[in-house]
């Protein structure tokens, strides 16, 4: 915590509005790229669409695959952004501030690509708004609210829209910064974004209020989402892997894992391209990889928990698809890699100081929890499904297809497209944030140490 | 009009799983009847052949003293049933019939009936149904082509409920027991499928039911299905009729 | 600028912390409060002992009647579970300071420490019921149980050394915690306090190597101390609740137990911590700030109880496959209906209602009531969960679930003597605890005057809280 350095309000703005103001010159090719891979997987889509699910890998009885593995995975990383924003802000945890503004983006984004898999992975997406939407109210034909897949979007929409309103609230006091610092149109934009933001006191009041009423509402938000994800799995008896009760809380809290992994893997990036080495600091990394620890052991515990709850039944059928999960080809790999890329090679990493400070090392490690955390979902829904049940005649696997696996690359091209591209209209590290972590925090000297402190308000 | 009529029908079948000789004539039947794609060997090959009812064979006993058992599964009509309230969009119900009820106009293919589904009798198309120039003219006009990306699953011949139970009320009778039967009950050479109404005592599958070899499949998730079982007779053995239904 | 800065609760009026009080006098001032004992002390004292004594007696007398019949000891089970939960869950309000690095914790962490020496109570109630506890393989059967293929008597074996393990980590958090203090006693009281305190001290004189191992032995204990707190919630609960019930397969009860640990725990830490506060005069030491923050934690916690709770009823109520629905029967809506009803209200919704209050958790004595009503919510939790368990007669214990719910099973006068004995000794060691060292830690008082610091900021105050590494 001692690397911090007195940095100028100047600095500050210049630097963290550089995505804006001073382009980097990367920027434009990296976007070109990525739209033109984002259009490519949007056309995989349309000929999936136009000609069925039968270009998948899907079988009976495996009719979800790696749509739903990535929904689930997506809605995952979705969890970042309120676990940083809103539990941190609650818990005053000061190194939250640099990296709100990244999570909560990751939020949205990741919901709004989270939302495509269910959609193209029903077999007539077209009629989904009787799905979603009760428009057919005067035939009586209503969406079963006994369904867990009614819950979903119920539950995904509460959540995005919270946490755009989250986002842009925190959003405001920088778009008056960069109105005032704009000319043309950009100007225009931002003058009708900014809601006519000027700083004085009332206007903070109702932002901070209007933050910290959010994080609070927004807390059991968070909480359902991914409860309810996995309720989509868990409530259903006749596939012995998934009628778990622990799936709720071991869904969050793997979900939390891999969200605050994508916030590592992003500040990485973000400190590499745009050079905020003053802002994202390695102290930064370290107090993510301290949670991380914490968080991936908590969740390697529900790991434990259900597996040995799934033995414990001792049920034939359980036990037969548990040992197919864990030790036969090809799922014993998955499950070796999964089980190393998700705790076992960065858990033990960053038990070391130097490691969490090391932003090449965090980012990879992040990345691979994330490649864990993917196949942990994959291994809960496909060998649930491909099981060997009583009824030898419905045996069968699943291998994705290249359609699959193009969408899949998809969505993590679409998500980081939609990133770079807010990031040429809005500062992905909040301005007032940093300036106000540097008004609040202090060194003071106890003895003849210099310990830094934290300024907190006293009535 | 008397109470009992008022009740309704609660159709079921009994399957004599001592009688069935693994035929195969009541997987055929549906096939024809219920406008069923032809299951190419690409499809079996994918696993997304579709065969509405299909009978299993297993083996009992190690080689060379095995003996093949047969047993016909189709959808189990289950007055529990788990497909049902898993569907959003309220495309499976059941129906005061007692059928598991699939309404394709509604399915919008979430496949989630079928993850539900213990006896996996649910079947998704992949693609648009095709047939043969050659079948062009066999399709059963009463019976609905699904298009792709729709569930379906046996019906208990529906339409044959329903033409059966329209020509009695024109003929203001009630239906008599055996007028309704399936296509599978009906190509069943050995009399191991029987087809009928539950809520009617005197009927033939009422009587059925209640045999001593009767058991459900996968009692363990208390379905509570409309297809009972009579459990094979084993002369060599005594087989419980809990020991063949932890079969399935 | 504003900010989401909260105050640092100070009560209404007084601005910044109150004037900064000597580490001399904060030594002697609480090392004071050991000595002697009010009237009303001993009052108490002797009517939880002569309490504790009947419950001691009713449990021998009811091993004498009732040894033949484990479907009579369903309380006792709740006992011990309502025991473990709140004086194995109070301790880990212990360890905050070192890892979230609060500071308003930091005078409270004695006093749940002590819990720990109640501990003591939770593994003389176990014994009865190991012994009671149905072996592995009964008639040559094998029951369900997470010990797959250990031998015999596993859970036997590995539950006691679980909470008797838990029971020696906890006294060693407590010890390495309160070095220092001992050492205030060594220089500060007199008599008896005085020489063992001096014993106790090992040597302390708060040299930099010795704080280091200090904060070391507390990190580690700490971190050691959690860990075996869930494990021996899995072993506890599962072992003497759910394997006792055919078909109860429950993957979150271990983890469900866990959470109301730790909710049980702080309620405990604020209700000793209101009659210490009021009993023993230590309101310039225990601030409304210790209150209000335990408050959102408690909060917190209950909140997580309900989900805990209702992810596990969903899956049972949704799945409704024949085990989903026998264990709701028997644990729902069977015998113990009402008791679950009351738990409910009391654990979760009025608490809830109380606590949702910000004007509540500011003040003392809400926060005292709200954590009585979870505590007694926790207990009626614990019966509708293990009487039940208890009850299910063990020559059902093989079949693939519950066909039979048992009916309910009432206390009889045995049960409510051991219930009420248990408790009052739990209350009583904690007590007595109070007699023997300062119920605040004397060091971290000193800490917590000399890391928040009152500051003038722009045209208001503010408190100025280090944070070291």
């Amino acid at each position: 915590m001692q690397q911090r350095r007195p940095l100028d309000q100047v600095y500050t703005n210049r630097k963290l509005l550089n995505g804006q103001l001073d382009t980097p010159r990367w920027w434009l090719p990296t976007v070109s790229i990525l739209g033109v891979l984002v259009l490519i997987g949007i056309g995989v889509i349309a000929i999936m669409v136009n000609k069925g699910l039968g270009v998948t890998g899907l079988s009976r009885p495996v009719f979800w695959g790696l749509f739903i593995t990535t929904f689930v995975f997506w809605v995952g990383i979705s969890h970042a952004g309120i676990m940083i924003s809103a539990i941190l802000r609650l818990t005053q945890a000061e190194w939250r501030r640099p990296v709100t503004r990244a999570a909560e983006l990751l939020t949205v984004f990741s919901l709004l690509t989270a939302l495509v898999f269910p959609l193209i992975h029903a077999g007539r997406p077209w009629r989904i708004a009787y799905w979603i939407t009760p428009y057919d109210l005067g035939r009586g034909i209503y969406p079963n609210i006994r369904s867990p897949l009614i819950w979903d979007p119920v539950a995904i929409g509460t959540y995005l829209t919270g946490s755009t309103l989250f986002l842009y609230v925190a959003l405001l006091p920088d778009l008056g910064n960069l109105r005032d610092r704009t000319t043309g149109w950009r100007n225009s934009l931002y003058t009708v974004l900014a809601l006519g933001w000027r700083g004085n006191p009332r206007q903070w009041k109702l932002q901070t209020v209007g933050g910290i009423l959010l994080s609070a509402l927004m807390l059991p938000i968070f909480v359902s989402v991914h409860s309810i994800v996995s309720w989509d799995f868990a409530v259903v008896p006749a596939v012995e892997g998934w009628h778990s009760t622990i799936f709720a809380p071991y869904f969050v809290i793997g979900a939390i894992h891999s969200g605050v992994s994508a916030v590592v893997t992003m500040m990485a990036l973000m400190r590499w391209l745009w050079k905020w080495d003053d802002f994202i600091r390695p102290e930064h990394f370290d107090a993510l990889a301290r949670l991380l620890i914490v968080v991936a052991t908590a969740w390697l515990g529900f790991t434990f928990l259900e597996l040995i709850f799934a033995v414990y039944g001792q049920d034939a059928p359980e036990i037969a698809l548990r040992e197919m999960q864990m030790f036969q080809w090809p799922w014993n790999m998955l499950f070796i890699i999964f089980l190393l890329c998700a705790y076992l090679i960065p858990v033990p990493m960053w038990l070391f100081k130097r490691v969490r400070t090391n932003i090449a090392l965090m980012f990879w490690t992040s990345i691979l929890v994330n490649i864990g955390m993917w196949l942990e979902r994959f291994l809960i829904i496909v060998p649930g499904l491909s099981r060997r049940t009583p009824f030898v005649y419905v045996w069968d696997s699943y291998r994705p297809s290249a359609v699959e696996w193009t969408i899949l690359i998809w969505s993590f091209c679409w998500v980081t497209f939609l990133m770079l591209l807010f990031s040429k209209f809005f500062p992905l590290v909040p301005l007032f944030e940093q300036k106000e972590s540097q008004v609040f925090t202090d060194d003071v000297m106890i003895g003849r140490a210099r310990v830094p402190a934290i300024i907190r308000e006293a009535d | 009009m008397t109470t009992a009529s008022l009740k309704g029908p609660n159709w079921g079948m009994v399957v004599d799983v001592d009688k069935c000789i693994g035929c195969m004539a009541c997987v055929i039947a549906c096939q024809a009847e219920n406008n069923v794609p032809l299951n190419t060997q690409d499809r079996v090959e994918r696993g997304r052949a579709i065969s509405w009812i299909r009978v299993e064979r297993y083996w009992e006993g190690d080689f060379p003293d095995s003996k093949a058992r047969f047993i016909p599964i189709m959808c189990q009509h289950c007055a529990n049933a788990p497909c049902e309230p898993v569907c959003p969009v309220f495309a499976t119900y059941h129906n005061s019939e007692g059928l598991n009820i699939q309404v394709y106009n509604r399915c919008v293919g979430t496949r989630y009936c079928a993850n539900g589904c213990p006896y996996i009798v649910r079947f998704f198309n992949y693609w648009e149904p095709v047939w043969p120039e050659s079948l062009r003219n066999h399709l059963n006009p009463d019976v609905t082509v699904r298009s792709r990306g729709i569930m379906e699953k046996c019906t208990f011949c529906v339409h044959r409920i329903r033409r059966e139970s329209r020509k009695a009320r024109s003929e203001g009778r009630v239906l008599l027991d055996g007028e309704v039967q399936t296509a599978c009950s009906t190509a069943c050479p050995t009399s191991a499928l029987n087809f009928g109404n539950f809520n009617d005592p005197n009927s033939k599958v009422s009587k059925m039911k209640d045999d001593q070899r009767h058991y459900t499949l996968l009692d363990q998730f208390a379905t509570e299905p409309n297809v009972i079982y009579l459990a094979k007779v084993d002369t060599d053995r005594k087989v419980g009729a809990g020991e063949a239904a932890s079969h399935g | 600028m504003a900010s989401e800065v909260v105050a640092t609760g100070q009560v209404a009026g007084h601005h910044a912390l109150p004037a900064q009080i000597d580490a001399d006098v904060v030594a002697r001032e609480l090392v004071a409060t050991t000595m002697g004992a009010s009237r009303r002390f001993k009052a108490i004292a002797w009517t939880l002992g002569i309490l504790s004594i009947a419950g001691i007696v009713a449990l021998v007398l009811k091993w004498i009647d009732q040894s033949d019949d484990s479907t009579r000891w369903g309380y006792v089970a709740a006992l011990v579970t309502f025991l473990l939960s709140v004086t194995g869950g109070a301790p880990m309000v212990a360890m905050a300071p070192v890892f979230a690095k609060a500071n308003w914790v930091r005078p409270v962490t004695r006093i749940a420490a002590m819990f720990s020496f109640a501990g003591v109570v939770t593994v003389i109630m176990l014994i009865p019921l190991v012994a009671l506890l149905p072996p592995l393989v009964t008639e040559g059967a094998r029951r369900r149980t997470i010990w797959f293929e250990a031998p015999d008597y596993s859970p036997h074996f590995w539950s006691t050394l679980g909470l008797v393990l838990l029971l020696f980590t906890g006294l060693a958090l407590f010890y390495s915690a309160a070095i220092p203090d001992f050492a205030s006693m060594r220089d500060h009281s007199t008599g008896w306090r005085q020489r063992w305190g001096k014993k106790l001290a090992r040597g302390w004189v708060g040299t930099n190597a010795q704080w280091r191992t200090l904060r070391m032995r507390i990190g580690m204990f700490g971190t050691f101390y959690f860990l075996i707190l869930v494990f021996v919630n899995f072993l506890i609960t599962t072992d003497f609740g759910q394997s006792l019930v055919p078909g109860w397969r429950d993957a979150i009860f271990p983890m469900y137990h866990t959470i109301s640990s730790l909710q049980a725990g702080v309620a405990g830490v604020v209700v000793a911590l209101w009659a210490a506060r009021r009993y023993m005069h230590l309101e310039k030491y225990v601030h409304v700030d210790a209150f209000w923050s335990l408050g959102r934690l408690l909060f917190a916690l209950t909140l997580l109880w309900v989900y805990f709770f209702y992810s596990s009823f969903i899956v049972f109520w949704w799945g409704r496959s024949a085990t989903d629905i026998a264990t709701l029967d028997l644990l729902i809506k069977g015998p113990m209906m009402y008791v679950f009803i009351a738990g409910m209200l009391l654990i979760w919704f009025v608490p809830w209602w109380i606590l949702i209050w910000n004007k509540v958790r500011r003040s003392v004595n809400g926060m005292a009531i709200g954590a009585a009503v979870i505590l007694v919510g926790v207990l009626l939790d614990r019966i509708r969960i293990f009487v039940p368990a208890w009850s299910v007669p063990s020559d059902q214990i093989h079949e693939r679930w519950l066909t039979k719910i048992p009916g309910t099973v009432y206390p009889d006068l045995f049960d409510i003597l051991i219930m009420a004995g248990g408790i009052s000794l739990a209350v009583l060691i904690i007590m007595l605890m109070t007699r023997v060292i300062p119920v605040l830690s004397v060091w971290q008082v000193q800490e917590f005057n000399l890391l928040a610091k009152p500051i003038k900021y722009m045209r208001g105050h503010a408190t100025l809280i280090a944070k070291p590494d």
